[in-house]
């Protein structure tokens, strides 16, 4: 269902919560959705099983999912988790792109206005999906 | 359970493992790595029953393991270098195993003919190196067991066959619980499948941790300053490793990944990166640590 970069320098774990995150909230894990079994995911990604009950144990401490006894790990509906280390984090990277941006000689006024354009596109993708 | 307790064993004058004590939970897959000689397979070999530990104590499930039938009928070894009785097939050492192992499925036995695929009418020293390797796991998994004890398991398998044997081991560990602990030098292989690492060197372990907690707790930082690196940083990172590469500083460090780099955002860095170390650089800094390292040498 999906894959992880193995090679990458990231904990296992962490890149699956990460994953698991990016498609809970791009919507393609729809709410109340099952998510596979530890031993299914497991053998599809040739992961040591307590990885991902130790994944599945960090999405359900943060609010992504819940479990059922017996019956698995389902996606949670309403999200009510403390978004702002992560806010933070999106701020600095904005941040980042701003000041490189202005280093590459766009003055400010048109980043202003190519921030407004990506604004106006996100409000309407809703409408013209 | 897998427990290890204060063991030593010496070879005449050669003191093989020191004091070394481990344990690996039920369901785990415990990965055993370390330099050259470091007396992982003598440790495997203690595992098994085969050696006999000069102090100390090797049991599993609470059961001392040397000479203990009940726990070897319930465990495999699959040690580096292969054994097989001269001139039996495939079927004829199925058959033999069959007979030794209670816990032997034959409904697996046929199932894995399917994944190794390997006529069983073959006699096993005239099949490759690879080959025989499979043989090894396909009797393995064969009967059962709920522990593995593997010695460099995939050397000389193929690519698709060590995806496989890891695809087999992992079904057997969720859905059995079975304990694994497995020696290897592919400690990138290792990474995706042990949840515990253990390193041994020169008879005594160094480390062992939670892979996961091994790789949060060391960072790997470079970092760089419009002007020259600030001497009190350096003082301060109190790294394990640092290296200047012309502007840029680069620190292997300990500590939360959030300290660390409020530390350093203290001096204002031009750049500022925080990366995680692979399974392969801890090794190679811990056992710089202690005087096995790479130096660079010229001829």
């Amino acid at each position: 269902m999906f894959e992880l970069d193995l090679r990458s320098r990231a904990p296992i774990y962490e890149q699956l919560v990460d994953k698991i995150i990016e498609l809970i909230i791009s919507d393609v894990l729809k709410p109340d959705q099952q998510l596979p079994s530890v031993r299914i995911l497991s053998s599809e990604l040739t992961l040591n099983p307590n990885t991902i009950q130790k994944a599945y144990r960090e999405l359900e401490y943060r609010g992504y999912i819940y479990s059922l006894p017996g019956k698995g790990s389902f996606v949670r509906p309403a999200l009510a988790e403390d978004n702002s280390a992560r806010l933070l984090n999106l701020e600095k990277e904005l941040n980042r792109i701003i000041t490189e941006m202005l280093y590459l000689g766009l003055r400010p006024d048109e980043i202003l206005a190519r921030a407004e354009d990506l604004l106006s596109a996100a409000k309407g993708g809703n409408i013209n999906d | 359970m897998i427990e290890v307790e204060r063991v030593s064993k010496q070879f005449g004058e050669l003191e093989a493992l020191h004091d070394v004590s481990l344990a690996v939970h039920q369901g785990s897959i415990y990965g055993l790595v370390g330099s050259n000689g470091a007396g992982k397979t003598t440790l495997l070999k203690l595992l098994a029953g085969i050696y006999k530990p000069d102090t100390g104590n090797i049991m599993i499930d609470a059961q001392s393991v040397f000479e203990n039938e009940a726990i070897k009928a319930r465990s495999v070894f699959i040690p580096d270098i292969l054994y097989f009785f001269h001139n039996y097939t495939i079927q004829d050492t199925a058959d033999f195993y069959a007979h030794i192992y209670p816990q032997w499925n034959h409904q697996r036995y046929l199932k894995l003919a399917g994944v190794f695929n390997i006529e069983v009418k073959r006699r096993i020293r005239t099949l490759s190196k690879g080959m025989q390797r499979q043989v090894a796991f396909w009797m393995g998994l064969s009967l059962m067991p709920d522990v593995m004890i593997l010695d460099e398991p995939l050397d000389g398998l193929d690519p698709v066959m060590r995806q496989k044997v890891k695809q087999l081991i992992i079904q057997d560990v969720a859905d059995r619980a079975m304990t694994v602990i497995i020696s290897s030098h592919n400690l990138r292989e290792l990474e995706n499948i042990c949840d515990y690492i253990g390193i041994l060197h020169q008879g005594k372990m160094l480390i062992q941790k939670d892979l996961d907690d091994l790789k949060a707790d060391v960072h790997k930082i470079q970092v760089a300053f419009s002007t020259e690196t600030p001497p009190a940083l350096i003082d301060e990172m109190q790294a394990l490793y640092h290296e200047q590469r012309g502007s840029i500083s680069i620190f292997i460090v300990r500590g939360s990944h959030s300290e660390i780099v409020s530390r350093i955002q203290a001096y204002a860095p031009a750049i500022l990166d925080v990366l995680p170390l692979t399974l392969e650089e801890i090794f190679i800094y811990e056992m710089g640590d202690n005087g096995y390292e790479i130096k660079n040498i010229l001829y």
